[in-house]
């Protein structure tokens, strides 16, 4: 539906709330930057059945006939070997895991699921496979079975239902917020428009948009981009810089989504270790999961 | 014809009467921030589609968007209030009506504004003449009523248009069009009634096109001040025009507004700089220097 010309957002999932004008959040602490980092654990299919719907580049390469070897390896090149060195880091620097897991993954590679707790992990959903987007082409019925799928093989795989959600490629229909919130999700990371969580709307109880840095994304520097991965650290350590500072007025919010597949790779993991060390040795950091981060948001809301 | 569709007289630039800016400056400087709205769920026209990635929405691409006036339009403006910027902001009128403050803030701070249309999402190309007709006036009538200033000048919303747009722009009495980008001056374009002017915009200092691809902030300001440098450089001859386009959601990431500031105090540095916006740029050229351009390029062309 084209927006209606009127006050605030056009649609109804969240109040329009400019950054300067809010009041101001406190984390834990006083700290001035939350730092929460997801690492994504994406299955590609084999053969995606024929309805589902992808992003041309999901994967990593360009789509080529089938059997497409290479698109299918790349990404599991993450499962089986990038992600223990991302885990390393992020242990290293003292950062809990915040760990997204497809469907696909918790039901076909129980091994990393338990890996993923046993490092302290916290899972949160993220849809069935990489190859299946969640779109508008889906019905309300479909995507519902979708979603709880989603939530049905992470409760199974890991013995409690998910608090958190990132839909495969960020992917949302006009109804995913409330659908999510009806099935137990309680905070979101679809939405990258923000340096602070903020509140969404629904009738099925509370939820949460925990905002990702876009342009942080490791998909869409290296790979969509072609940042180089030396400039890849720098961008982060000049964006963790601004948030700090901008951070001793306002609590600010630095949430890192990463792919083991592109960031794991031996030559890149170095570039990680490093902006890393950069933010976690100052004063005033709190690293956190994506579920503590907006635990403490709901209980301690920015004041006037 | 030099250049289709008979809009433009050829006037090379090595053979022109000279420009002289006021207080003598060198080069006017205009900086243009993109305040914009990209719809959640837009009409796809049947030519161009907004969101090309996925079906509507496409949250990602919307809210990487939304995120400029959420946060990062209000650290640009430190930025330019740290260098007392006066801008002409490329405004999707519809802003106005959304986000209050974001108005407000541009206001207070004394910004001219050149229309973008309405949102980022709707394009002119398909428009009819009165469509269009309507268009002016629905941009006209918005900007008074939110600014209470008289729009002068468009970009088209998302540099769109119709073959019709500079005659209706004129109609409708604007007087500058910068989606030409075809001069480093003021450039008087064709039009049934009226006067219209080019001034000059920019797609290559401008930190969509570059952001999109793997250049970062360092090599925005490289480029900025080895464009500054040149144009410095020749407008001591005749004043030459120097636009810098941005677009908060971009420019206001936490690890690019440096990147700004070290542009502008670089630029702001020098003498010879009017700092000005699109709306006085065509003012002064059309009141000191159209008629001398116009007569200037009809001998040119013989």
């Amino acid at each position: 539906m084209p927006a209606e010309r009127r006050f605030g957002m056009d649609h109804e999932h969240y109040d329009w709330s400019p950054i300067s004008k809010r009041g101001i959040l406190r984390w834990p602490d006083n700290a001035r930057v939350a730092v929460c980092v997801i690492v994504d654990l994406d299955h590609p299919e084999w053969q995606p059945p024929e309805d589902s719907f992808t992003t041309p580049f999901a994967g990593g390469l360009s789509a080529r006939s089938f059997p497409d070897y290479a698109r299918l390896g790349h990404r599991e090149y993450g499962h089986r070997v990038g992600i223990f060195r991302v885990l390393d880091v992020l242990e290293k620097h003292g950062i809990k895991p915040t760990v997204a897991i497809d469907a696909m993954t918790a039901e076909n590679y129980p091994y990393l699921v338990q890996h993923c707790l046993d490092r302290g992990a916290e899972i949160i959903g993220h849809g069935v496979a990489l190859t299946r987007m969640i779109t508008s082409n889906m019905t309300e019925e479909a995507e519902r079975a979708y979603i709880a799928q989603s939530v049905d093989a992470l409760t199974s795989a890991t013995g409690s239902a998910p608090a958190g959600w990132l839909g495969p490629e960020y992917g949302e229909s006009s109804r995913t917020p409330q659908l999510l919130s009806q099935a137990g999700i309680r905070y979101v990371c679809d939405w990258v428009n923000d340096e602070q969580p903020y509140p969404l709307k629904s009738p099925h109880g509370e939820i949460f948009a925990l905002p990702v840095m876009s342009e942080l994304d490791d998909v869409v520097a290296l790979w969509d981009r072609r940042v180089n991965i030396g400039r890849y650290q720098q961008l982060i350590e000049d964006g963790f810089d601004v948030l700090y500072q901008d951070g001793q007025q306002n609590g600010r919010l630095l949430a890192l989504n990463l792919h083991p597949w592109l960031i794991g790779q031996p030559f890149r993991i170095g570039y990680l270790d490093r902006a890393l060390s950069h933010i976690m040795r100052r004063e005033g950091v709190w690293a956190a999961s994506g579920s503590e981060i907006v635990d403490w948001y709901r209980n301690n809301p920015p004041t006037a | 014809m030099p250049l289709p569709p008979d809009r433009v007289d050829y006037s090379p630039i090595i053979d022109r009467p000279p420009i002289k800016w006021p207080n003598g400056a060198r080069v006017a400087l205009w900086i243009a921030p993109n305040v914009e709205h990209y719809e959640y769920e837009p009409e796809f026209d049947g030519h161009r589609d907004p969101w090309p990635r996925t079906p509507y929405p496409d949250v990602q691409a919307y809210s990487y968007r939304d995120y400029g006036n959420r946060v990062g339009f209000w650290r640009m403006l430190e930025v330019l209030d740290k260098h007392n910027i006066r801008c002409c902001v490329s405004l999707n009128m519809a802003v106005l009506e959304h986000f209050p403050e974001v108005g407000e803030a541009m206001m207070q701070r004394d910004y001219d504004f050149m229309s973008h249309g309405i949102y980022n999402t709707r394009y002119l190309n398909t428009y009819t003449e009165e469509q269009e007709r309507e268009f002016y006036r629905d941009t006209i009538d918005t900007l008074k009523r939110h600014t209470g200033k008289q729009l002068k000048g468009m970009l088209g919303p998302a540099i769109s248009g119709t073959e019709r747009t500079p005659d209706l722009m004129a109609e409708a009495g604007l007087i500058y069009h910068t989606d030409w980008m075809h001069d480093d001056q003021p450039v008087p374009i064709k039009v049934k009634s009226g006067k219209l002017v080019s001034v000059p915009y920019s797609i290559e200092l401008n930190d969509a096109p570059l952001f999109r691809q793997h250049y970062e902030g360092d090599y925005f300001a490289e480029i900025c001040k080895a464009q500054f440098d040149q144009l410095y450089q020749e407008g001591a001859e005749s004043g030459r025009v120097m636009c810098i386009a941005l677009h908060p959601y971009l420019t206001g990431q936490p690890h690019r507004a440096k990147y700004l500031d070290e542009i502008l105090g670089y630029i702001m540095s020098h003498d010879g700089v009017w700092q000005t916006t699109a709306d006085d740029i065509a003012d002064y050229y059309i009141a000191n220097y159209y008629d001398q351009a116009v007569d200037h390029a009809s001998r040119i062309n013989g």
